[in-house]
């Protein structure tokens, strides 16, 4: 807590000890989204979740955005107990959220305006970070006029321009074609390296996870557990065709169409 | 990207208009020759329109009826626009509040006409109390479900990007999130406003334009009760297209 921000500082980490979250649900009756997980980001880690529909990954999200308290057990981001959101906990949505009375320029400039930045050292850091996502020439577009793509990049900038200790992506690329999402996500990794971050990213592409993060994290279905953590070693540029990739494609879908069964079992529709 | 039609392009329909509503009108008269206190033809209304501009009454009524809408429309504004936020956002003041509304609402303004000139005369205040009831409802309803439309992820990017307080989320998100759906609530108040100022005005006063109407009707001249008319028509139509230009200005709506 007492070191200075900068772009050279690792990341903090996030801390999940013994987190469940139990919502009531309309009807009256109680659901259990997650239970009981464990699990360390050490700072500057970048961190994949991934599982079954439903099975409460975006809820671990929000929970560690602030959004909403664990039921039980508590979340640490740095060592300190997250009480609600902050900005050294900035989030990238997969509907972009984006403010549409704002320009592209002002976009990114929201959160240092919040954060107390003076004003031209505000405009430095939104030319650098829309530089960074290729959008120098579009800082005083406005929002309806970019593409899904451009307006995804636009809220990466604006994430990281804050320079957060941790960013958490909840399925970012979900709504994106599969040619910009490929292009997004060397992009992103491209970003990231560049200013060390903490990335939580939660995503249902199981190739994704295996081309962006260090580690992957599967979740059960309803109520979601941790099922398994996998470390990706290969190195990046990672080429999905390779062996590597391939082998661990094989061993995260092995794990999921576990849980997929039992969902769908649940559901009855399976015998 | 609005395609651009200038000025002679936005009054073209109206100019269309007005002439389809000329041109019937005189065939009514040619056809069935009323007498002239009853429906008078369109030149004669022209004259009379022509010799209430030229004394400058016309102005005299218009202003003061305007000025009686702008005044109890602002007013309500006032009123409406914070009210409608917070009962957007809080389930306990809308559960509080809503209900009382939605009793009042249905009770047209014009049916406050008789007691507001039992409590307040047939001074300025009593218009100003109707013409406050006519246009507060609209801007409320358009506000809370201005405020109620607000894609949940805006507030929690707002938060996430560091408005703390619930003021500074007020300012920041919610109101320029809900601001189109605002104005446009202003826009149709200000129509029921001046819709409502005129029934006052017919009622109980010494004027605006419903008492020159009124006043026409009176002393048995149609080309006055005309000329009323057509000046509340065109500064009805004058002022919405006023305000969507306002709005488009100032929203993002229509930044695109």
């Amino acid at each position: 807590m007492s070191e200075p921000q900068n772009s050279s500082q690792p990341g903090k980490s996030i801390t999940v000890d013994g987190v469940s979250k139990i919502y009531q649900s309309r009807g009256g009756g109680e659901v259990e989204a997650c239970r009981r997980i464990d699990l360390e980001i050490k700072a500057g880690e970048f961190v994949a979740i991934v599982g079954p529909s439903g099975c409460g990954k975006s809820t671990l999200l929000y929970m560690m955005a602030g959004f909403s308290a664990p039921t039980t057990g508590q979340i640490l981001c740095g060592g300190v107990a997250v009480r609600g959101p902050d900005i050294e906990r900035s989030m990238v949505f997969q509907n972009y959220a984006l403010f549409p009375w704002l320009d592209v320029r002002g976009n990114v400039e929201f959160g240092l305006e919040n954060k107390g930045v003076p004003r031209n050292l505000r405009t430095e850091k939104v030319d650098r970070h829309l530089k960074l996502v290729g959008l120098s020439e579009f800082a005083d577009k406005h929002i309806s006029e970019l593409s899904g793509g451009m307006k995804q990049r636009v809220a990466i900038a604006r994430a990281f321009a804050v320079e957060p200790g941790v960013i958490l992506m909840d399925e970012p690329f979900g709504a994106l074609d599969a040619l910009t999402r490929r292009f997004l996500q060397k992009e992103l990794l491209r970003i990231w390296r560049e200013q060390a971050c903490t990335v939580a990213f939660v995503t249902h592409s199981v190739p994704e996870s295996i081309v962006l993060a260090d580690r992957i994290v599967v979740m059960s279905a309803r109520p979601g557990e941790l099922k398994s953590m996998i470390d990706v070693d290969l190195p990046h540029p990672r080429d999905s065709t390779s062996d590597g990739f391939r082998d661990l494609e094989r061993r995260i879908y092995a794990d999921l169409d576990e849980e997929l069964a039992k969902t769908f079992s649940a559901e009855g529709l399976l015998g | 990207m609005r395609e651009e039609r200038g000025l002679f392009g936005h009054l073209l329909p109206y100019l269309y208009a007005a002439t389809f509503i000329v041109v019937v009108w005189q065939l009514v008269v040619t056809l069935t020759k009323p007498h002239v206190s009853l429906l008078p033809p369109p030149y004669l209304v022209a004259q009379g329109f022509y010799e209430l501009v030229a004394s400058g009454q016309l102005f005299v009524h218009a202003g003061v009826s305007l000025a009686r809408v702008l005044s109890a429309w602002f007013l309500s504004m006032l009123i409406a626009v914070p009210l409608g936020l917070a009962m957007g956002r809080s389930r306990l003041i809308e559960r509080l509040v809503d209900p009382v509304i939605e009793l009042l609402r249905p009770i047209s303004p014009l049916a406050w006409i008789p007691l507001a000139i039992l409590w307040f005369g047939i001074g300025e205040s009593g218009k100003i109390f109707i013409v406050f009831i006519g246009t507060f409802f609209p801007t409320l309803l358009a506000t809370v479900a201005g405020v109620k439309g607000i894609e949940p992820h805006l507030i929690h990017a707002g938060q996430v990007f560091g408005c703390k307080s619930q003021f500074a989320l007020f300012r920041k998100i919610v109101l320029p999130a809900a601001l189109p759906s605002i104005i446009t609530g202003l826009r149709i108040s200000f129509g029921t406003g001046w819709a409502a100022i005129i029934a006052a005005e017919l009622v109980a006063a010494r004027s605006g334009l419903g008492y020159l109407i009124a006043n026409g009707m009176e002393i048995l001249r149609a080309d006055q009760v005309l000329v009323g008319m057509i000046a509340i028509g065109v500064l009805g139509v004058a002022f919405d297209a006023g305000l969507r230009y306002v709005g488009r200005r100032l929203t993002w709506e229509g930044a695109a």
